[in-house]
C-alpha cells in the first residue's frame, strides 16, 4: 500500500492535517518532538488511500506527497477521486474507530 | 501537478535580509543576561509584562487586518492561515498572562492589567510598532503578511529560540520555547504567501519597502523592552 509523508520544504506547519486526522479518529499525524517539533505521518496508523482527509484540507500545495512515487497530492489529483470506492467515507471514519 | 511560484525568489530575498539581522536585535542583551543567570525575578516580570502588553495589542492589529479582508479575495487557504496566526498569537498572549499569575507576580488578572509593568504605553517603542502594524491594514493582505511574517517574525523566532535555551528557570524557559513552533509556522506562512500571491512588480516593490520598515519598527519595540527589562529606563 502506498504511504504519505510531509514535504517540510512546502509545509507551513499550520496544523490543519493534524486537526483533520484527529477529528475523524485516525490520529496518524503527530508532532515529532526531535529535532524541531515538526509534523509527521505515522504510516502504521494512516489509512491512505482509503482516507485522504489531510490532503483535502491542506492549504499549502505540494506539502503532502506519496512516498513511493514522490508525486504531490495537494491539491488532490483527479485519480484520487475517480478510483475511490463509494464507501470510502465509512471506511475512513468508522473502521479506524472500531479498531 | 506543477505549480509556478511567482514570488519564490522574492520570498527568499526578504527572509534572508531579516536573517542577517536576527543576531543583532536589542534582545541580545536580555539573552546574555539570562544566560549569565543575572536576571532577577522582577526583571523577568518586566519582560513578561511588556511582551504580554505587546501581544494583547495584536487583537487590535489583526482586527483591522481582518476587517479589510473581503470574501473570495484570496483562496480559503489564505484566510485559514491568517485565522491560525490570530489564534496562535492569542495563545501566546494567554501564555504570558498565565505566567504572570502562575509566578505569583500579581494575584489576579485585573491587577495584572493595572500593573505598570504590563501597561501598554502609546508613546513607546511598542506603541510605534503596534500603530505601524495597524497602518498596514491599508495594504493588501499579501503585502502585510509579507511585512510581518518575513520581517519581525523572523527576528522573533530567533530571539525566542535562544532566550528559551538561555534561561535556566525551567518554567520560564518553556514559556518562550513553547512559542517557537508556532512562530516558525508564521514565517513559513509568510514565505507561502509571498511565493504564491506576490506576482506583480508593484507588489514586489511594496514588499521590499514594507518588510524593512516593519523590521525597523519591531527593533524599536525590542529596544524599549530590553531597556525596560534591564532597568535602563522607567518605561518601554
Amino acid at each position: 500500500m502506498p504511504t504519505l509523508r510531509i514535504d517540510h520544504d512546502k509545509c507551513t506547519e499550520c496544523r490543519m492535517c493534524l486537526l483533520a486526522c484527529e477529528e475523524i479518529g485516525i490520529n496518524a499525524v503527530y508532532m515529532e518532538l526531535e529535532p524541531r517539533h515538526r509534523f509527521e505521518i505515522d504510516v502504521h496508523k494512516c489509512t491512505y488511500p482509503t482516507c485522504v482527509v489531510c490532503i483535502m484540507y491542506c492549504p499549502a500545495p505540494g506539502s503532502i506527497v506519496e512516498d513511493e512515487t514522490g508525486r504531490s497530492l495537494v491539491p488532490p489529483p483527479p485519480d484520487l477521486w475517480r478510483d475511490r470506492p463509494k464507501k470510502w467515507l465509512r471506511d475512513a471514519i468508522l473502521v479506524p474507530k472500531e479498531r | 501537478m506543477s505549480t509556478t511560484l511567482p514570488g519564490k525568489e522574492l520570498a527568499q530575498e526578504l527572509e534572508a535580509q531579516s536573517r542577517r539581522q536576527e543576531l543583532r536585535t536589542p534582545m541580545e542583551r536580555v539573552i546574555e543576561a539570562a544566560a549569565s543567570n543575572s536576571l532577577t525575578e522582577d526583571q523577568f516580570f518586566r519582560l513578561t509584562g511588556q511582551l504580554w502588553a505587546l501581544n494583547r495589542m495584536f487583537y487590535y492589529v489583526y482586527g483591522a487586518w481582518g476587517s479589510s479582508l473581503t470574501i473570495n479575495q484570496y483562496p480559503p487557504s489564505v484566510d485559514y492561515l491568517f485565522a491560525k496566526q490570530v489564534y496562535d498569537d492569542s495563545t501566546h498572549e494567554m501564555l504570558y498572562s498565565q505566567a504572570i499569575l502562575q509566578r505569583g507576580w500579581v494575584k489576579f488578572q485585573r491587577s495584572a492589567l493595572r500593573h505598570p509593568y504590563c501597561q501598554f504605553t502609546p508613546a513607546s517603542g511598542i506603541g510605534l510598532y503596534v500603530f505601524s502594524m495597524r497602518g498596514l491594514a491599508n495594504y493588501d493582505h499579501n503585502l502585510r503578511m509579507a511585512a510581518m511574517n518575513l520581517g519581525p517574525k523572523v527576528l522573533e523566532l530567533s530571539w525566542l529560540e535562544r532566550l528559551g535555551e538561555a534561561i535556566q528557570d525551567e518554567y520560564l524557559a518553556k514559556l518562550f520555547s513553547s512559542q517557537v513552533p508556532e512562530t516558525r509556522s508564521h514565517v513559513l506562512m509568510g514565505r507561502f504567501t509571498v511565493e504564491r500571491f506576490v506576482a506583480e512588480q508593484v507588489d514586489a516593490d511594496l514588499c521590499r519597502m514594507l518588510v524593512p520598515m516593519a523590521r525597523a519598527d519591531y527593533v524599536t519595540a525590542l529596544t524599549g523592552i530590553a531597556d525596560f527589562v534591564l532597568n535602563e529606563s522607567t518605561s518601554s
